[in-house]
């Protein structure tokens, strides 16, 4: 070979090299494992989390992923059934060995998964887990979903304002986790503002008629209705009342934030108050950033669980970017939990920050989320917002 | 060694639930075995996790303790609902006992100081071990098969083919089917506490129809005739949705659509020795 | 309140004496219970949604539909399933256990075509007007149910009382071999009650999601929870016990809910039930023999 040939073939093995450490460089995703339910009968809910999860990771990867790295999202079916939670917890974090897992769906998936989280020491982040005794399971755990302890009171005190309301009935679904959290939330709230009670009636899930609860609720004198159900039984509930001649305002919980109430309950859907960080209409620039590209993705308009998919993803990704990845998994693991409660963001669901909530032994644990409460009220098929 | 240590991190959770679920199918196939359809196994199963949870967690007591009150309330339950519920037959007995399911799960609801209502149990501290289920399923496999050998497993069998014969032979019928069901309950009841303290969380939908079906279907899938059957029937329908995962919605189909093609095409089950001995017959021609 | 209280009861107790009527009709004639009742109730109620939605055809004509839409499915399943079990002689427990797995089956499998949320009647369809009289309220839609449920129950009666095929039927309850042996079309009769007995179901499910506003693959299952108490409560296998134990399941869940409090309504509604199981387990009008072969 020649002196010439040789130089030229160093410098070619050299770029090759170099371009090689690049690109491997640029090939180390970032796995991050979803658990959430997208069969069952929570699979509407696990539907929309999963698009606002992919709808974040795609914008994010567009835009250069995190420092170069792409994200890569790892989907899989709990079926809303808690042994199937941990199992997939376990498949994700021992098998497929993700950074970090996201889910599951619901509450009672949670309570039973995240402990498994927990002690491996992996970041378990709940979008859509709103009861108590989740993030007093340990400093791992995170959600980004607000409870219904920190909106309801916003909400109760806007309704009350402006409907003018002095005593209240209140109605709730007692064999659900989610509506009968609701309640106690509901509950305390009504004890602190000093409304009075006329009457607490319950109900089940898959019941068709609550006249004889509304009977009962329109012969108490009630001025409003703070009502904790979920979609399924709150629109048959408002069309119900209405028959009954009860126009009263009704003030409802975290499941009655969902624009299929219109569809469901048409025109007897007004006078329904809600509050959720996450409104529809919410104009923030973020917010119909998010809206505009979620519909036009998926073709219909984002409900609660797909914003907080999505802001989630993005609080993640923050987080990410102020680690350095080292290719161990354990101190990497840890490395983003840390960097986690440090981030504050503002998304679809306006200005977000981690609070650390107590753990059962009194020391702090994990992480609520802390942001405002919009409240809305429902007016001709759409909401508006109210203060 | 490291290749199992990886393999029990990863599925721990789904092997215990295996022996768990063997348990519940056991515990069904006991009472099928003296000809009763009891369905509620699952109610039994919830009141023997409830009262293994609450031992634990709100008065500290040390696991056996918790156990042997698990398996012990449902079986008083058992003999107390028994008497009455006994005499009915047949259907009238499948009703009964989903009915009385549906009571057990509406009084958990209701008693929420004591069991947490609708929210359930949080935080039951994990004390299964491996060889707790393996040590309960052998020891129950233990009994149910000397119990099968011997003259009141041979009195089961009289009753489940006429009940009317059995009681003229002096086999005292009723005292016989109480101690079905009140050893099955005990046995569900043994299971529930096992899984309540694998899990860290137990709600009141856990126990309704739906589990009740679901071990039910373990039972016949795989097999009526022995006690291979059950547990047979156990592991496939707890790996099913593993197996299946990629199926999505169409996971439960296959679930419903297996259990219709079993009772159409394999009656006995899966697990069926008499069909095994004609194939050998076949086999020598 | 009291007045109200007693309409409310009347109408609930009908809407679960619609659907326990099917129920009860294949335990009578067939000797089985029929646990996929429910996922036909809820079969027909989405064969009517596409009807007046795919092909925007009225109400009336929907109704239609979920009667042969469903009566087919009942038909299909007496057919593929029940017979051969019941060619084999199987114990009748076994039958019901592949209902369940129909039921499973078809409810997945709804919810892996039409989704899981709930649906809705276009509302433009949806008879909505109250009547108001003696201080009480009641929609058109609950009267409807009231008296179709009434008119079922006494047609059915005088179908099994007064005619031929009724006589026919009551023999084929009482022992099916014997039947037989009378030149009885045992077969035929039992295709006939599977279609008749799942298109009243179907039609309970059209009518039963208008009143609720809510089409959704799980419908079926609280209402057979509520069909099994009802048929218990009234006699398993007897159409007046389907009515009576209809009205009695909703007088005593409305009037726990308006006098003692909701949240004690299941369990005075189960306790009922135990306690009736106890004391009197055939129910109010069922007999006690059990079918001879």
């Amino acid at each position: 070979m020649t002196a010439c040939t040789r130089v030229r073939t160093r410098a070619l093995i050299t770029a090759l090299l170099a371009a090689g450490a690049v690109s491997s460089a640029l090939a180390a995703d970032i796995k991050i494992g979803a658990a959430e339910a997208l069969s069952g009968p929570a699979g509407q809910y696990g539907q929309s989390i999963k698009n606002g999860f992919q709808l974040a990771v795609d914008e994010l990867n567009a835009n250069g992923g995190v420092k170069g790295n792409k994200i890569v999202i790892q989907f899989e079916d709990e079926a809303g059934k808690k042994e199937q939670a941990i199992d997939v917890f376990k498949k994700l974090i021992f098998q497929d060995k993700v950074l970090m897992v996201f889910g599951p769906t619901l509450s009672n998936s949670a309570q039973a998964a995240d402990p498994i989280a927990q002690a491996a020491k992996v970041v378990a982040f709940g979008t859509s887990n709103t009861a108590d005794g989740i993030t007093s399971i340990g400093d791992y755990v995170f959600r980004n979903s607000v409870t219904e302890a920190d909106v309801l009171p916003e909400t109760l005190r806007v309704a009350i304002k402006h409907a003018k309301i002095s005593k209240v009935a209140v109605l709730y679904g007692n064999d659900d986790v989610f509506t009968k959290s609701g309640y106690d939330a509901f509950k305390k709230a009504l004890e602190t503002l000093k409304v009075p009670v006329t009457t607490t009636e319950t109900f089940a899930k898959g019941d068709v008629d609550f006249k004889a609860q509304l009977t009962k609720i329109k012969a108490s004198g009630a001025d409003a209705i703070v009502l904790s159900a979920l979609i399924a039984e709150g629109a048959p509930i408002m069309v119900q009342a209405r028959q009954l001649g009860m126009d009263l305002p009704i003030i409802g919980g975290n499941g009655m934030n969902s624009v299929k109430i219109f569809d469901l309950a048409k025109e007897k859907s007004d006078n329904l108050w809600v509050g959720s960080p996450w409104a529809l209409g919410n104009q923030t620039k973020e917010n119909q950033h998010f809206v505009v590209a979620y519909t036009q993705k998926y073709k219909s308009a984002p409900d609660q669980f797909g914003a907080q998919a999505y802001d989630a993803m993005n609080i993640v990704a923050l987080a990410l970017g102020k680690i350095k990845i080292s290719g161990n998994l354990e101190t990497d693991r840890k490395a983003l939990r840390d960097a986690l409660p440090t981030v504050a963001f503002t998304g679809a669901t306006g200005a977000f920050k981690f609070r650390q909530a107590m753990g059962k032994d009194g020391k702090p644990a994990g992480y609520d989320a802390q942001q405002a409460a919009i409240v809305s009220v429902t007016k001709g098929g759409k909401y508006s917002i109210e203060k | 060694m490291e290749w199992f240590d990886n393999f029990w991190q990863i599925y721990s959770n789904l092997v215990l639930t295996i022996g768990i679920n063997a348990l519940l199918a056991l515990s069904i196939w006991l009472t099928l075995s003296c000809g009763l359809l009891a369905m509620a196994n699952a109610a039994f199963m919830g009141i023997g996790a409830y009262t293994a949870s609450i031992l634990t967690m709100n008065y500290g007591a040390p696991f056996p303790v918790a156990l042997a009150a698990g398996i012990a309330a449902p079986t008083v339950v058992a003999l107390v609902i028994g008497g009455p519920t006994l005499r009915l037959s047949g259907v009238y007995l499948a009703m009964a006992t989903l009915g009385f399911g549906e009571v057990v799960r509406v009084m958990i609801l209701n008693a929420e100081s004591l069991t947490g209502g609708a929210l359930g149990l949080n935080g039951i501290p994990q004390l299964t071990q491996w060889w707790h289920v393996i040590a309960a399923l052998v020891i129950t496999l233990l009994i149910l098969w000397r119990l099968r050998r011997s003259r009141i497993g041979r009195a089961f069998e009289a009753i489940k083919e006429d009940a009317v014969a059995a009681s003229l032979m002096g086999i005292a019928v009723n005292a016989h089917k109480m101690l079905a069901f009140a050893l099955g309950a005990g046995i569900a009841g043994l299971a529930g506490a096992l899984n309540a303290h694998l899990t860290f969380f137990i709600g009141p939908s856990e126990y309704g129809f739906d589990r009740g079906v679901d071990i039910l279907t373990m039972t016949i899938l795989g097999g009526t005739g022995g006690l291979t059957g059950p547990v047979l029937g156990a592991l496939i329908v707890t790996l099913l949705p593993e197996l299946l995962r990629n199926f999505r919605d169409f996971r439960t189909m296959m679930n419903g659509a297996i259990l219709v093609l079993i009772v159409l095409f394999l009656p006995k089950g899966l697990w069926d020795p008499q069909r095994f001995k004609s194939w050998f017959k076949r086999g020598r021609k | 309140m009291l007045e109200q209280q007693l309409v409310n009861a009347l109408s609930l107790g009908c809407v679960y004496a619609l659907f326990a009527l099917g129920f009860t009709l294949v335990f009578g004639v067939l000797g089985v219970i029929n646990l996929s009742h429910g996922a036909i109730f809820m079969i027909g109620a989405y064969a009517a949604l596409q009807v007046v939605t795919k092909l925007a055809f009225p109400l009336w004509a929907s109704l239609i539909a979920a009667f042969f839409v469903a009566g087919a499915f009942g038909l299909a399943i007496d057919y593929l399933v029940l017979k051969p079990l019941r060619q084999r002689n199987a114990p009748h427990l076994i039958p019901m256990i592949a209902t369940i797995g129909l039921a499973i089956f078809f409810n997945s499998a709804s919810q892996g075509i039409f989704g899981a949320e709930n649906l809705r009647f276009p509302s433009d369809l949806v008879p909505d007007q109250q009547l108001h009289f003696w201080g009480v309220q009641i929609s058109v839609l609950e009267v409807a149910i009231i008296a179709l449920s009434f008119a079922l129950m006494a047609g059915l009666l005088i179908v099994m009382r007064k005619t031929q095929l009724g006589r026919a039927l009551r023999a084929i309850a009482e022992s099916p071999k014997a039947a037989a042996l009378l030149g009885i079309n045992v077969e035929g009769l039992f295709y006939l009650t599977s279609f008749t007995a799942a298109a009243l179901g179907g039609i309970s499910g059209v009518l039963i999601a208008l009143y609720s506003n809510a089409v959704f693959p799980l419908m079926g299952q609280p209402m057979l929870h509520k069909g099994i108490a009802v048929i218990i409560l009234g006699g398993m296998g007897d159409i007046r016990g389907a009515l009576i134990g209809g009205l009695f399941l909703g007088f005593a869940e409305v009037m726990s809910v308006a006098y003692i409090g909701s949240t004690m309504r299941d369990a005075v509604a189960f306790g009922l039930l135990f306690i009736v199981l106890l004391l009197r387990p055939q129910g109010m009008f069922g007999k006690v023999l059990e079918r001879k072969a």
